[in-house]
């Protein structure tokens, strides 16, 4: 099979200065004011009632006697243990000990767990709202040619991604129109935001979801009953079987400290 | 028993997280760059991807070279040992490749177009 | 060391740029010269342009690397005994929440603290403001 010559296409230079540069500072500074606006929304955590903090400690209480049993020594440990899992099981630390039984209320009736979810919601904003705006801007106003060439091959596949409204059928895919210029500035920006914010920034979204996916389940979940919560608490104590890190510690010292 | 063993090692984690940042932040600043190298050079497909690839090691060579080097081989470790900064000797070597892979196609995208106009 | 770091970056960013200047000028110039009559990518670029842009990566890289941050040990008893030896007078840093001793809360804690030396340190305090 001949080689195909490739194609080359004759550009403004202009494009560059009137296409790329624009698409990018706007990126680089959306990005910017994501991360100022996040600072700005960031809410000081609402002061709790007591005895809400108190069943959240206690039952943090419980889980970190739980990991971290192997510093205590035996008897210290089997009186935190007795401890705990009798305040547990009697539902001493319950925030109202008289609805032991009762269903959970709804969490949407929950003005506190409404607090949660609006603080989730604005992230979500944050987020939707400039990319929704960017993107019709692009395709309102660049749209319908080819601006650059990947240097690259990719598959044919790409082709109706990369040269939305492009419509020419034999343009080597590679071709790529000013949409997939800001799908790329989305991903690649990072570095950018690394160098003017410093390491620990709120612009990328890459990195805000990744955060979000990890963001681990806090220690009361709405929705659960707090007591069949401390029930398990419990169940888990019970079961521990304890040694102690100082266990053959003479050993482990004369082995390090052998000639 | 390794859950045993971690608990008579116990493993900072405050410090796991400045290194993987400090080596995060680094690779991606230095993929950027890379990008702008390979699209002046104007390379293509394969090469391009050796060319990052084969920068980014060197880049976590001189990382160990200058930061890790002096106090892990004063420490008795054998060389290219990255235990004591890092939990695995991948990542040291290879997380960088892909933390800093969509920025690296960015820049090249971008000087391959500017050179190549 | 770390002084090194930007002059370093500066100096390679430069002949960096310099570098893509030189690449551009030549495909503009080949792409229109006549006795190139092929497609610009098909002309390679000349030796010195390769040489320099490597070198300036690898000097930037060489910069970058020495101005990023130090890592900690992360086991903890080599850790715990840095901060000891060295002390946590590292001065206002960023990351000085990681590096100071963990354990200081306890040294100071109220029911150690030793008033008789207090008090002779604010004695001499007095003196030296007469």
């Amino acid at each position: 099979m001949a080689q195909l010559p490739a194609q080359t296409l004759h550009r403004d230079p202009q494009l560059f200065y009137w296409i790329l540069i624009p698409i990018t500072v706007v990126m680089v500074l959306t990005g910017v004011l994501r991360h100022y606006a996040s600072v700005l929304m960031t809410t000081t955590p609402k002061k709790a009632d007591i005895k809400a903090i108190r069943e959240q400690r206690a039952l943090a209480h419980g889980a970190s006697l739980r990991t971290n049993y192997h510093v205590l020594s035996r008897k210290a440990f089997e009186t935190r243990r007795d401890f705990l899992i009798e305040g547990f099981e009697s539902g001493a630390y319950l925030k109202a000990p008289n609805q032991k039984g009762q269903p959970p209320a709804n969490p949407m009736s929950d003005p506190n767990a409404m607090e949660g979810m609006m603080g989730m919601m604005k992230n979500n904003m944050a987020m939707m709202i400039p990319n929704t705006l960017i993107m019709s801007w692009i395709n309102a106003f660049f749209s319908g040619y080819a601006i650059m060439k990947l240097p690259f091959p990719i598959t044919i596949k790409f082709k109706s991604m990369l040269q939305a409204g492009v419509l020419t059928k034999d343009m080597d895919p590679r071709w790529m129109s000013s949409i997939s210029w800001y799908f790329l500035c989305i991903f690649g920006l990072q570095f950018v935001y690394v160098f003017l914010l410093g390491s620990d920034n709120a612009a990328s979204q890459i990195a805000q979801q990744m955060q979000q996916q990890q963001m681990p389940v806090g220690p009361m979940a709405p929705g659960q009953d707090p007591h069949k919560m401390f029930k398990a608490e419990a169940e888990n104590l019970a079961v521990i079987e304890h040694y102690s890190v100082l266990d053959g510690i003479e050993e482990r010292l004369l082995e390090r400290i052998k000639v | 028993m390794s859950e045993q063993e971690l608990q008579i090692n116990p493993i900072v984690q405050d410090s796991v997280a400045h290194n993987t940042k400090t080596l995060t932040n680094l690779h991606s600043l230095t993929a950027s760059l890379f990008g702008v190298g390979a699209g002046i050079l104007g390379l293509e497909s394969y090469y391009g991807f050796l060319f990052y690839i084969a920068f980014s090691i060197t880049t976590s060579l001189l990382f160990y070279i200058l930061q890790i080097a002096p106090s892990s081989l004063g420490e008795g470790r054998t060389v290219l040992d990255s235990g004591r900064y890092y939990r695995g000797a991948l990542e040291l070597w290879t997380s960088g490749i892909f933390n800093g892979l969509p920025g690296f196609i960015l820049t090249w995208t971008l000087f391959y177009g500017l050179v190549r106009a | 060391m770390a002084w090194l770091s930007r002059p370093l970056t500066v100096i390679g960013l430069v002949i960096l740029a310099h570098g893509c200047y030189s690449a551009h000028e030549h495909t503009v110039l080949s792409s229109t010269s006549v006795q190139h009559p092929t497609s610009p990518s098909a002309t390679s670029l000349p030796l010195d342009i390769y040489i320099e842009t490597i070198a300036a990566t690898l000097l930037i890289c060489l910069g970058l690397v020495l101005g990023s941050g130090t890592p900690e040990p992360i086991q903890w008893h080599t850790w715990a005994g840095k901060i000891e030896r060295e002390g946590d007078s590292t001065s206002g840093d960023a990351d000085k929440e990681l590096r100071s001793n963990p354990f200081n809360a306890l040294e100071a804690r109220s029911g150690f603290i030793n008033i008789s030396k207090l008090r002779s340190d604010f004695v001499k305090y007095q003196q030296l403001g007469k």
